[in-house]
């Protein structure tokens, strides 16, 4: 500190004053950033963050693990696609699906969207980012899009494994149809890969959730362990009699919208239905989440 | 530079449910100057920070900054401002150079031009060597230089800094004022906000003292020196019963404190209160000043209930625009006076 405060040796380095008053030019230079920049800045941060990177080796490692394991295994005949899966890799692909939705996918949504916000409440950095030159706006998007784009990484990256694990370890056998017919498995395959992009929409609503849980809570555990528990709620509520319409309106009830990709014939109603509800979630929590950033006081830190 | 002030707040006020943190408060902060808002904890300076940067939306009043203000200009109010609210925060796992290469792309910053910015602002509070290092391990001290780094990149017009010294050790707070010094020297307008009495009279050129969410008083430091009382000392004796009647006797006020006798008057009676004390052969183990002028006049205007000489010197106040006020119920109408002529009158 001595060496800045008596003003530093003029032939090695910069003095204080020097720095301080480097302004003209540098006004000349900097800029507003663009929300482009702001999101970059933001990826920048979740790349140095060790969790982001050890979610995503989960994603790619842990898949082909459990079918290995399946492999040695009575078949879990009682879940969706379990008794088959020593007939074809397929099958397990689809059974990992249906565990997944169980809360692999809301907690997958949840690690990084319920920590984004919470985590500068955490360290106190709010303070630090909002006096600089970015609006609230271009910081809420730019977390926005961040965690929106890692989970659907994460999900590519979930079922890319799951598939070619599945296909590597078991075969590619054609696939039994949820009527009982026989899928080719050339025509399998696409429909697996179709099964697992449905559940991008319901991953989109839990991120939305997670996100909105973050602002709200300003709590990183709150905000990743809130929207695992709320799934948990909404699928307890789903096997409730006499409750259709709130069934259809739930996040997770979007997660079984593939089933109709594997009967004779096929129906793809629920899967739109799944698209708009995840969508109306989305708008909802990112709106409120939006608001309650902005017009939150930022005191602590 | 322009006459636009650097800073102009006008009937702030902010609640926090029952409590309000700032109560119509006014101040203006002209370009190039160094400016210091002094209180004890609580007395409402960050709050009024913090509504500066647009941490914190005031309920009421007007705030700009360089001409802009929050809500007609959003995040342009910024332009040409920096510093730190509280300690800086940064990202713990990051590296220091890491950090302020992120905070120079949210300053519209980048490639080249914002790798130079950060070295030259590393170098300049001498945390080159230690760059890459996380900031996690860095002493609670390399963290306020880092903060000063963070602001500095912004080559700011309007440097703000909140306790700046806080949690430093002497070393330190002797350094982080010659840089504050150093700062305010190359014409940046500085804020300064402090609860130390000797920091802002050693780096300020004006000054608003705040008590409890209120102006208690505006002006300069030279003011507010020529109002100061008469500085306390601290005695130590064979006798303080005696010594007291003798110190009576000069015109000095004394009165019991911690080890011995806390005396407070001119420094010509002090003088002859000293030789009276040797004459009625009363042994002197110890005399100590304990407050300077200033810092008995900050207590005053920031702690005790109105005394004689605070009452006189609210009272001495010569003009409108500056003058001490003692913010009591008594006195409220008084500090009202003085608040609203500060608005009227300290602009320069």
């Amino acid at each position: 500190m001595t060496h800045a405060a008596t003003g530093h040796d003029a032939a090695t380095g910069h003095s204080v004053a020097a720095v301080a008053t480097h302004t003209a030019g540098h006004h000349a230079q900097a800029r507003r950033p663009g929300t482009l920049t702001v999101l970059r800045w933001e990826v920048a941060k979740l790349a140095a963050h060790a969790r982001a990177r050890y979610l995503l080796l989960g994603c790619l490692i842990v898949p082909p693990v459990i079918v290995a394991v399946f492999t040695g295994q009575q078949p879990p005949s009682d879940t969706i696609y379990g008794r088959h899966i020593h007939e074809s890799g397929l099958a397990d692909a689809l059974l990992i699906l249906a565990f997944a939705h169980q809360w692999l996918l809301p907690l997958l949504a949840s690690l990084v969207a319920g920590d984004i916000f919470a985590n500068e409440d955490g360290h106190g950095t709010w303070k630090t980012i909002l006096t600089r030159s970015a609006s609230r706006g271009q910081i809420f998007a730019a977390k926005t899009l961040t965690a929106a784009g890692f989970n659907l990484l994460a999900l590519l990256v979930l079922a890319a494994s799951t598939i070619a694990g599945s296909l590597l370890i078991v075969g590619t056998q054609p696939l039994p149809g949820l009527s009982g017919q026989l899928i080719p498995a050339g025509t399998a395959l696409p429909l697996v890969a179709a099964a697992w992009a449905t559940a991008i929409a319901p991953l989109l609503g839990f991120t939305a959730l997670a996100l909105l849980l973050s602002v709200l809570s300003r709590n990183p555990t709150a905000g990743v362990a809130a929207p695992v528990v709320l799934g948990f709620a909404m699928q307890l509520l789903s096997t409730l009699g006499g409750l259709d319409l709130a069934r259809r309106l739930l996040l997770t009830t979007g997660f079984e919208a593939w089933h109709g990709l594997f009967t004779q014939q096929r129906f793809t109603g629920p899967i739109v239905q799944a698209g708009a509800v995840a969508a109306g979630w989305a708008v909802g929590c990112l709106l409120i989440g939006y608001l309650a950033l902005r017009r939150r006081d930022v005191i602590g830190g | 530079m322009s006459d636009v002030l650097a800073v102009n707040a006008v009937d702030l006020t902010k609640t926090f449910g029952p409590l309000t943190a700032v109560d119509h408060i006014s101040l203006q902060v002209a370009q190039g100057e160094v400016y210091g808002v002094l209180g004890p904890n609580g007395a409402g300076k960050t709050t009024v920070l913090r509504m500066l940067f647009g941490l914190i939306r005031p309920d009421s009043g007007v705030l700009e900054v360089f001409g802009r203000s929050w809500p007609r200009d959003g995040v342009r109010t910024l332009d040409g401002v920096a510093g730190f609210i509280e300690s800086p925060k940064l990202y713990p796992g990051l590296s220091g150079r890491r950090n302020l290469q992120l905070l120079a792309g949210l300053d519209g910053l980048d490639g080249a031009t914002a790798t130079r910015r950060v070295d030259e602002v590393l170098d300049a509070v001498d945390l080159l060597g230690r760059d890459r290092e996380k900031v996690r391990g860095y002493s609670f001290g390399m963290r306020q230089r880092l903060g000063v780094a963070a602001a500095l990149l912004r080559a700011p017009r309007l440097l703000v800094l909140d306790e700046p010294a806080n949690g430093l050790d002497p070393a330190g707070i002797r350094d982080m004022r010659a840089l504050v010094k150093r700062l305010a020297g190359s014409g940046m307008t500085v804020l300064l906000s402090s609860h130390d009495m000797a920091e802002v009279e050693q780096i300020c050129d004006d000054v608003t003292i705040m008590r409890t969410g209120q102006v208690v008083y505006h002006g300069s430091i030279a003011g507010l020196r020529d109002r100061a009382p008469a500085p306390a000392h601290r005695l130590t004796t064979t006798d303080d019963d005696r010594a007291a009647a003798l110190a009576g006797a000069r015109g000095l006020e004394a009165e019991p404190a911690a080890g011995g006798l806390a005396v407070r008057g001119d420094e010509k009676a002090l003088d002859a209160f000293i030789a009276d004390l040797v004459g009625a052969g009363i042994g002197l183990r110890g005399l100590a000043m304990s407050e300077t002028p200033l810092e008995a006049l900050f207590f005053m205007l920031t702690e005790r209930a109105p005394t004689a000489s605070a009452a006189s010197a609210a009272s001495a106040a010569p003009t409108a625009s500056t003058g001490p006020v003692a913010p009591t119920a008594s006195t409220a109408p008084a500090a009202d006076q003085a608040r609203h002529a500060v608005t009227s009158g300290a602009r320069r």
